[in-house]
């Protein structure tokens, strides 16, 4: 009876992990093939052939590669910006007490439930008729600052003990000081899981670049990926297998060399072991 | 200012390391401008949150009650009109129906094989981080390319899928090209994705709950699913109502899926409400009736999150 749970069990990690993780391989293995063999080979597991053409056919034809350098600008001047501004909110939010930033604490609570498609209409009417519609700036822009941001990083700064903040002021520390050089270096790990959590969103986010980017050189990753699926690739699957691979490569590799951080910035929880 | 400057000059003096601190008239200066900075912090982030969350936020709750030309020029007041017209319009009544049914066949199913697998993957012993690794990556993958590559396993002809069928003697299903299995070939991806999001989380829930529950348990011989339904999902009812609302939360805002693999189609089969909104603002620039829905689909959302409270006040009691 106990054998046989244990069969089941295993059995059933098995079949969850073959679910999971199928759809990756069939990527990888579609994106090696070469291209004549995609459609013949049918369920074939194996690869009928080894071939990183279709790499360079969504690399350049699929215009991934620029897109690589948009995607990695916009990525890195959204976590600058961000951790510029939520850092210091997150600080005072923790660390000040008084009825205002009660008062802000609560706005900015309560701004995490507002869903993005709410505000969406009229962010794209304002960054139109401020001349940043189809710009790098309008890309940006409405990113600069995260409430779940600063809620994650304020709940790491309650866990530093008011006694040290207290200390430090004593020293004649003013709140700039305090920050930069006793509560950021403590909440390393909290601003980890933010970065990873930021880089992440931020990187897959599509619906905004695909309001916004109308230029080619303007498309993000996924973006780009889309836009070769519904018009230039058709049905070159091996092509657009590979562009899948470029464009979730990053994310997952994030993923795998931060996997804890990574959950503590999903879940927002940290999590043992 | 007064009456504060001479307790910090006093805490001051009770500090060693800062007996020969700056002079204090220099000091009250200092402090007065200690006072204004955790505004200046925190006045970057509030902006922000002004500008592109709160602003647009009311904007588009009044939009919903204007009549919006396409050309610009003044909004007219037209009350409820831009309501009736989002419940009454054939297409967007059909999209409110496909979220229903998109949610139905998504958030239950991804609860319980979320929780499952968490529960699983927590007895895997030694295999466990590699086990949790493998069924957290759909979680990461980037949406957009796995829309793509699911597209082409739902191929109708050499996709995987239906290749696969074909063995059991099954013939070729058009799955996203049909209006019978577009909406569920798009929430099957869903649950695919969901599935590892609410694993995640319960994996975080179960790692809080202490070991010597565990032995007590034992020892009491509580097992199986009496444990799960009387001992463990009770400890961690905080993850359970969040990994709920996440679900809900990504159930009802499914976009980049649909917009990949159907658009929306084929006859609005797979159109929810999120696509529709984006329909009705960026194609028809119809951005009355894209507030109206949009505020129509916040009130939803917000009785989900008084159904959270509500659960959770229950359990402190």
């Amino acid at each position: 009876m106990r054998f046989l749970g244990k069969t089941v069990m295993w059995a059933a990690i098995a079949v969850a992990m073959v679910i999971a993780l199928f759809p990756f391989y069939w990527m990888l293995r579609t994106s090696i093939s070469p291209q004549e063999d995609v459609y013949l080979s049918g369920m074939s597991l194996l690869p009928d052939g080894f071939t990183l053409d279709a790499y360079g056919r969504a690399w350049t034809d699929g215009g991934l590669g620029h897109a690589m350098l948009v995607g990695a600008i916009v990525t890195g001047a959204i976590l600058g910006i961000q951790l510029l501004t939520c850092l210091p909110a997150a600080y005072v939010l923790s660390k000040v007490h008084s009825r205002w930033t009660a008062i802000v604490l609560g706005v900015i609570l309560a701004s995490v439930l507002i869903p993005a498609q709410v505000t969406l209409v009229p962010t794209f009417i304002g960054i139109n008729l401020a001349g940043l519609g189809d710009s790098m700036a309008g890309l940006i822009l409405p990113f600069i600052t995260s409430a779940f941001g600063i809620f994650l990083l304020r709940q790491q700064m309650m866990s530093i003990p008011t006694a040290l903040m207290e200390a430090a002021r004593t020293d004649g520390l003013g709140h700039v000081r305090t920050l930069v050089t006793i509560v950021t270096p403590l909440c390393a790990p909290g601003i980890a899981a933010f970065s990873v959590f930021t880089v992440f969103a931020t990187w897959n986010e599509y619906l905004w670049p695909l309001l916004v980017a109308r230029s080619p050189e303007l498309r993000t990753p996924p973006l780009a990926l889309a836009v070769f699926q519904s018009a230039d690739a058709g049905f070159d699957y091996a092509a657009l297998a590979a562009g899948a691979v470029i464009v979730t490569a990053p994310v997952v590799l994030l993923f795998l060399f931060a996997q804890k951080r990574f959950v503590q910035g999903m879940s927002g929880t940290e999590v043992a072991g | 200012m007064t009456a504060v400057a001479p307790t910090r000059a006093a805490q001051r003096e009770a500090a060693p390391a800062a007996a020969e601190g700056p002079a204090p008239r220099k000091v009250s200066a200092a402090e007065r401008f200690d006072r204004i900075v955790p505004a200046l912090l925190i006045a970057p982030a509030a902006i922000g949150i002004i500008v592109f969350v709160l602003v647009p936020a009311v904007l588009s709750f009044v939009a919903a009650f204007f009549e919006v030309p396409l050309a610009g020029g003044a909004w007219t007041f037209v009350g409820l009109d831009n309501f009736v017209r989002v419940v009454t319009d054939p297409a967007i009544v059909q999209a409110i129906g496909n979220t229903l049914v998109y949610s139905a066949l998504t958030i239950v199913p991804s609860l319980a094989i979320g929780l499952g697998l968490a529960l699983l993957a927590n007895k895997a012993g030694r295999a466990k981080p590699l086990v949790r690794t493998a069924l957290f990556l759909p979680m990461t993958a980037n949406l957009v390319a796995m829309a793509v590559v699911f597209n082409w396993m739902f191929a109708t002809n050499g996709g995987f899928i239906n290749e696969m069928l074909a063995l059991a003697g099954i013939g070729p299903v058009n799955w996203t090209g049909s209006p019978d299995t577009s909406l569920l070939t798009v929430a099957l991806v869903g649950v695919w994705r969901s599935s590892s999001l609410t694993m995640m989380i319960f994996f975080a829930g179960l790692s809080t709950i202490p070991t010597s529950i565990d032995e007590a348990n034992r020892a009491e011989g509580i097992r199986g699913l009496t444990k799960l339904w009387r001992i463990t999902l009770p400890m961690m009812k905080p993850t359970v109502v969040f990994a709920t609302v996440l679900s809900v939360l990504t159930s009802v805002q499914a976009f980049d899926t649909i917009n990949v693999m159907t658009q929306g189609g084929p006859l609005g089969s797979s159109e929810t409400v999120l696509t529709m909104i984006w329909k009705l603002g960026f194609s028809y620039y119809d951005l009355g009736a894209a507030s109206a829905l949009s505020l129509l689909l916040l009130l939803a959302l917000m009785g989900v999150g008084i159904l959270q409270r509500r659960t959770l006040a229950g359990g402190r009691s």
